[in-house]
């Protein structure tokens, strides 16, 4: 396909030079489709806004990040992540280490940035409601060349905030009513991807094995693409 | 002879009770009862040692304990503990140190201490004695020392000077050969420290006491008995020299630098600091351990002092990890007129673990491993240990309690899961919060809720599972759980106090309170 060919051309390009990245699939083809190189790329930071539905989304991704071990972190700005809780989207007891109570944004940089840097890590979620250009210009440089992936969560509605500029995608996650008692429904939105196109998803969390699921949004209509 | 007597005085302490009274210490319940110690022979509890209570209610090591049961139903019995009783004797060992510098230890259950030299400083060979049983005396130890020109003139006289069950408060002393013949004289062979069945031997020819030994050819006790009694007479007299191994006192943890001139440039810190590290870390591979927290102490020149402290999430020794916990700190010394003398010390130190699997498929001692450990310390050392978790299974159905702390060797691997097929919140509220429920009166289903004054329809319910503390605590009433959704797709955990049951919680009818409502968590 010559639209694909002179897409990857692009990316070596824009990569300049770069070892090309290992990505992470998170196994939902529409997702995937719309990610350069099929998955969230490794050996980056990415940005995740939205409240505890983007949690949920970030437990799933950090799971698959861990998947053929090494080490996850969670970075938490207050004491209320409970680990029972993340089984369910494949984080098992004992393999979480979890900071918590990292208020200051210069206190999560600091410690993203080493966790970043550290080979042994594979994923590292920080919750931050904003980290600055210059700190986020940090953790790019930090992650790269190695394969770990690092999600910024920012909490709350994360509309139009600063968020983390320099993040290689955008994202945001919300709640919507799902069809059963037994599931979670996400709405998934790619709001910016360097190398991607936008997108709108919805999607549902059934249970930890069987990853995603397509899904009509039940209730108040008016599913995304 | 002379020459001995001046070059040599030996305090021998005897713990007759050590192996007892050490453990009847850690148990005060067993404080002035007969307590017996039990090892298995071949299937058969025996008495191995006795403490004096036991004694006197007719116990004696080697009765059975099913006989000596019989005798005092009241015995308390404990297993032995012979490797215990070693290590706790050599720590007894260090504790006399401040009498003496040379101390060695007789296994099982005598000190010796060499006090030549050194008693003036006591105020004499009697007042430091009667220094050390009064220590010992302290520790609930009962004691019988005896002072003599050689180790085994000491140790016969301990063990069997004078009246040998009652205790003795002076300290028998003997000096010089012809004291310490005539002080020996009476005791019986064992005394002198022989071999098992050698005394018995002894005995069989009529050799009952030391005295019928002095005037015996070693030649001819050598040929009968073998080398022990002829040797361990000379040495009690001082005609063969008897080495003491001393105990070597724990050599402190820790590097000392002192400072010809006064240093304040940050340069000249680090540089310091190096290099005690370096000194440290080679004590470190010296005693094979690592180093949990390390306390660095800056002397002022105006007298001020500063120490930084440094933790280690598992034991190490390599300056090339220490060095880095230490670089982040080091702008918080304040030199200000200069710095004249650094010490740096391991205030915990543990034996380093060799293997470690698990958690991670890092191998063992590989960079990965390395570099894992090394930030979970640079993170624990800048926000404090406590603040980073490994959140591990705690056995609990109350969801506040049902995580613990795991710990933060990534060698361990937790032996339990949580409870798969249950739901459980991505956000716990801690505390619950209290919300205003609706209920469908008919289904009993919480319909409406309103939180921080905002109503929420709820349009999808899953529940209750009811959760109730552990029967032995009291303290919180059983609570019905519901998974609820509202109209938005927010999902909560909500739960309801169900009314306390049992005797005590009935109410007068008539009078019963609505159910209050909580939220606990938030899920994804």
């Amino acid at each position: 396909m010559s639209v694909a060919a002179l897409r990857r051309k692009i990316e070596q390009i824009d990569r300049a030079g770069c070892a090309v990245q290992p990505c992470l699939p998170l196994g939902f083809p529409e997702i995937d489709g719309a990610l350069p190189g099929g998955g969230l790329r490794r050996g980056c930071v990415h940005e995740v806004g939205g409240d505890e539905a983007a949690t949920g989304f970030c437990a799933a991704v950090l799971a698959r990040a861990g998947a053929d071990g090494g080490a996850l972190l969670w970075l938490a700005q207050h004491g209320d992540l409970y680990a029972p809780g993340l089984v369910r989207y494949g984080i098992e007891a004992g393999r979480l280490v979890v900071v918590a109570g990292l208020r200051r944004p210069g206190d999560v940089a600091w410690a993203m940035e080493e966790a970043l840097r550290c080979r042994a890590v594979k994923g590292v979620v920080a919750e931050s409601a904003s980290l600055g250009l210059a700190a986020s210009r940090r953790l790019m440089l930090a992650a790269e060349g190695t394969d770990v992936v690092g999600l910024v969560l920012t909490p709350g509605t994360g509309n139009g905030g600063p968020g983390v500029p320099a993040a290689v995608s955008r994202w945001r996650v919300a709640a919507v009513p799902a069809l059963g008692t037994n599931r979670e429904a996400w709405r998934v939105q790619l709001l910016r991807c360097r190398g991607g196109r936008a997108l709108e998803q919805v999607v549902a969390w059934r249970r930890r094995s069987a990853m995603w699921n397509g899904e009509a949004q039940a209730g108040c209509g008016g599913a995304g693409s | 002879m002379t020459l001995h007597r001046c070059s040599r005085r030996i305090l021998a302490v005897w713990l007759p009770w050590w192996s007892t009274e050490r453990l009847v210490r850690r148990r005060p319940e067993a404080l002035e009862r007969p307590f017996v110690t039990v090892s298995e022979v071949r299937g058969r509890r025996i008495v191995d040692a006795t403490n004096l209570q036991a004694r006197k209610a007719g116990l004696s090591p080697g009765m059975p304990l099913a006989d000596a049961m019989a005798v005092e139903p009241d015995v308390v019995a404990v297993p032995a503990d012979p490797a215990g009783d070693a290590r706790a004797l050599e720590s007894l060992g260090r504790w006399t140190l401040r009498f003496t510098p040379r101390v060695a230890l007789s296994p099982p259950d005598t000190l010796f201490l060499d006090v030549g030299g050194c008693a003036h400083l006591f105020g004499g060979e009697e007042a430091l004695a009667a220094k050390v049983r009064t220590g010992l005396n302290g520790f609930g130890l009962a004691s019988r020392a005896a002072l003599a020109g050689t180790p085994g003139a000491a140790w016969a006289l301990s063990h069997y000077g004078g009246n040998r069950n009652g205790g003795t408060t002076a300290t028998p002393s003997v000096a010089g050969l012809a004291e310490t013949k005539n002080a020996l004289a009476e005791l019986p062979v064992a005394a002198l420290r022989l071999e098992p069945g050698v005394a018995e031997a002894l005995s069989a020819f009529g050799l009952d006491r030391i005295r019928a030994l002095f005037d015996m050819e070693s030649v001819k006790l050598d040929a009968r008995f073998g080398s022990g009694p002829s040797r361990r007479l000379a040495q009690a007299l001082g005609r063969l020299e008897e080495p003491l191994s001393p105990l070597r006192p724990a050599a402190p943890l820790e590097a000392r630098r002192a400072f010809a001139e006064p240093i304040a440039r940050a340069g000249d810190i680090r540089a310091a600091v190096d290099e005690l590290l370096a000194g440290l870390c080679r004590t470190l591979h010296r005693t094979g351990e690592g180093a949990r927290r390390l306390r660095l102490v800056c002397r002022r020149v105006d007298g001020g002092r500063q120490s930084l402290v440094v933790g280690a999430s598992r034991p190490r020794r390599r300056k090339e990890t220490l060095a880095p916990l230490f670089a982040e700190k080091l702008d918080q010394i304040r030199p200000g007129f200069g710095i004249e003398e650094m010490v740096l010390r391991a205030d915990v130190a543990e034996a380093v673990e060799v293997v470690q699997m698990g958690w991670t498929n890092a191998t063992p001692g590989s960079a990965d491993a390395e570099g894992l450990a090394g930030l979970l310390d640079r993170i624990g050392n800048r926000f404090g240990f406590d603040r980073m978790v490994r959140p591990w299974p705690r056995e609990s159905w109350l969801p506040e309690r049902a995580v613990g702390k795991g710990p933060a060797s990534p060698a361990a691997a937790p032996a339990r899961c949580w409870p798969e097929g249950r739901r459980r919140p991505l956000r716990l509220l801690s505390p619950p919060e209290p919300v205003d429920v609706a209920v469908d009166e008919q289904r009993g289903l919480p319909v409406f809720f309103v939180r921080r004054r905002q109503a929420r329809r709820i349009r999808a319910v899953a529940g209750p599972e009811r959760l109730e503390c552990e029967w032995w605590r009291e303290d919180a009433p059983p609570r019905d759980y519901y998974w609820v959704e509202d109209d938005e797709g927010r999902r909560c955990w909500l739960y309801r106090e169900a009314p306390a049951r049992g005797p005590g919680a009935s109410r007068p009818a008539g009078v019963s309170r609505p159910p209050r409502w909580f939220l606990h968590g938030l899920f994804g």
